[in-house]
């Protein structure tokens, strides 16, 4: 099976209005919708780079993430998901973000998170894969 | 933000009340205690303990004290301090008017613990109940008492659970002061009754003046009481419901009556574990399997680093 991923129009810009409402959250919400965000997920910056919140009563530690450098996060749509493993994927680019929040339930985001610890790969597949240049 | 102007933020009448109220971050608690006057910081005081707003599924749970010199129980009784419960809410307004005329006699305090605060403390990682919350409310009221120089000699609580238990609890905190637990102790000492009166007026109107920080234009008529029975409430749950968010923070996401419309009105929402999942125990091949023939080409498993990371190969190169 291969994977497709094509942006659809001429190079989505990044808007900036739309990397600050990009959330990774501790949960999973069994939906996929949009939902009132800035309404309804009030933060609170409590320390230096976390953020406090809730949600559905469950109190949230945050933190900005930014994208590293040379890369960009991507929001892909599918239209239609195949029936068999077999047959290939096709994903549009929609969105792009250079930032995003990630939150735990109540415990700080910090270099213990996986997905904290996941950018450090981008630096190693750097060293490993890029090509040698002879000085 | 405003500045904070400490005449303004003083609370005498009910129309300050109701300001300092409306201008507090209702997602956080809230303490406020009345300046002490000087008689309680020369005679010996007894301070009454008593909770508002426990039950309902709206709205913050008010803890209240209220402390006078022991000599004045007399003022408590002409003021008519009776069990909050049985006086209606007009009754109550002007009983809580009187206290704060009688300024120079009579102190008290509030903590107002917001619906957020309630939820965030029982969903937490380490739960926390109800219980717990109720009497670090009271722990923190009696010792903003004690740093405001208020020279304490009886304290009387309106129990949260067994008397006996909590009343040992309090006695080992402060071994200084005799210390009464009662059930029903509101309907028994006056100054359980002014401190009941006090939690329930700021309880109250918490909830007329509250203000949604999402936004929305609820009255208080439209939330009704918050008592999970009230069926203007019961109705107010139904019909606000966001599939996503749930309610606002104004509604208290622990009570089984919210979260059970949610199970049926909102998405599922699952939790991570606790628990940490068991690493999957090493499974042992016997010593013949190694020689034995399979067609399976053993996969090589990713390192350490990529599944520590949740990491894995998506597609084939």
């Amino acid at each position: 099976m291969a994977i497709h991923i094509q942006s659809g129009k001429n190079d989505i810009q990044t808007n900036p209005k739309f990397s600050n409402n990009i959330h990774s959250m501790p949960f999973k919400i069994h939906a996929d919708c949009d939902a009132q965000i800035s309404k309804y997920f009030l933060q609170t910056p409590i320390e230096k780079e976390i953020l406090s919140a809730s949600f559905r009563g469950h109190p949230l530690l945050g933190k900005e993430i930014q994208i590293p450098a040379g890369y960009r996060g991507v929001v892909l749509h599918e239209t239609m998901k195949p029936a068999t493993e077999k047959e290939d994927r096709k994903f549009y680019v929609i969105h792009t973000f250079d930032k995003f929040k990630y939150w735990n339930w109540e415990k700080a985001p910090s270099k213990n998170d996986p997905l904290v610890q996941a950018m450090d790969w981008i630096d190693i597949a750097e060293a490993l894969h890029s090509p040698v240049v002879e000085e | 933000m405003e500045s904070k102007n400490d005449e303004l933020l003083e609370i005498s009448n009910l129309e300050t009340l109701d300001n300092y109220l409306s201008n507090m971050d209702n997602s956080k608690s809230n303490s406020y205690i009345s300046k002490i006057p000087e008689v309680c910081k020369e005679y010996p005081c007894c301070l009454g303990i008593d909770e508002a707003g426990r039950g309902p599924v709206l709205g913050p749970m008010v803890y209240g004290i209220s402390f006078c010199p022991v000599n004045e129980g007399s003022l408590l009784v002409e003021l008519n301090c009776e069990d909050s419960k049985v006086l209606n809410e007009k009754k109550r307004d002007d009983i809580f008017v009187d206290i704060c005329k009688h300024s120079n006699k009579i102190g008290w305090a509030v903590e107002v613990i917001s619906p957020n605060k309630i939820c965030n403390s029982m969903l937490g990682r380490s739960k926390y109940s109800l219980n717990q919350v109720s009497m670090d409310s009271a722990i923190g009221l009696i010792k903003a008492a004690i740093n405001g120089g208020v020279k304490i000699e009886h304290i009387f609580v309106d129990t949260v659970g067994p008397a006996d238990k909590y009343q040992a609890y309090l006695k080992n905190l402060f071994p200084k002061y005799k210390i009464t637990v009662e059930n029903k102790a509101d309907s028994k000492y006056p100054i359980v009754s002014a401190a009941s009166i006090c939690a329930k007026v700021v309880r109250d109107h918490a909830l007329q003046t509250w203000k949604c920080k999402e936004g929305h234009e609820y009255t208080f008529k439209e939330f009704g009481s918050g008592y999970p029975a009230d069926p203007v409430t019961k109705k107010f749950l139904a019909d606000n419901v966001d599939v996503v968010f749930g309610f606002p923070q104004l509604v208290r996401f622990s009570w089984s009556t919210a979260s059970n419309i949610l199970k049926d009105e909102a998405y599922h929402v699952e939790w991570e574990d606790i628990e940490n999942e068991a690493p999957s125990p090493i499974s042992n091949s016997t010593i013949t399997s190694f020689f034995k023939m399979t067609n399976q080409k053993s996969e090589k498993p990713l390192n350490t680093f990529f599944s520590d990371r949740y990491l894995s190969r998506k597609v084939d190169l």
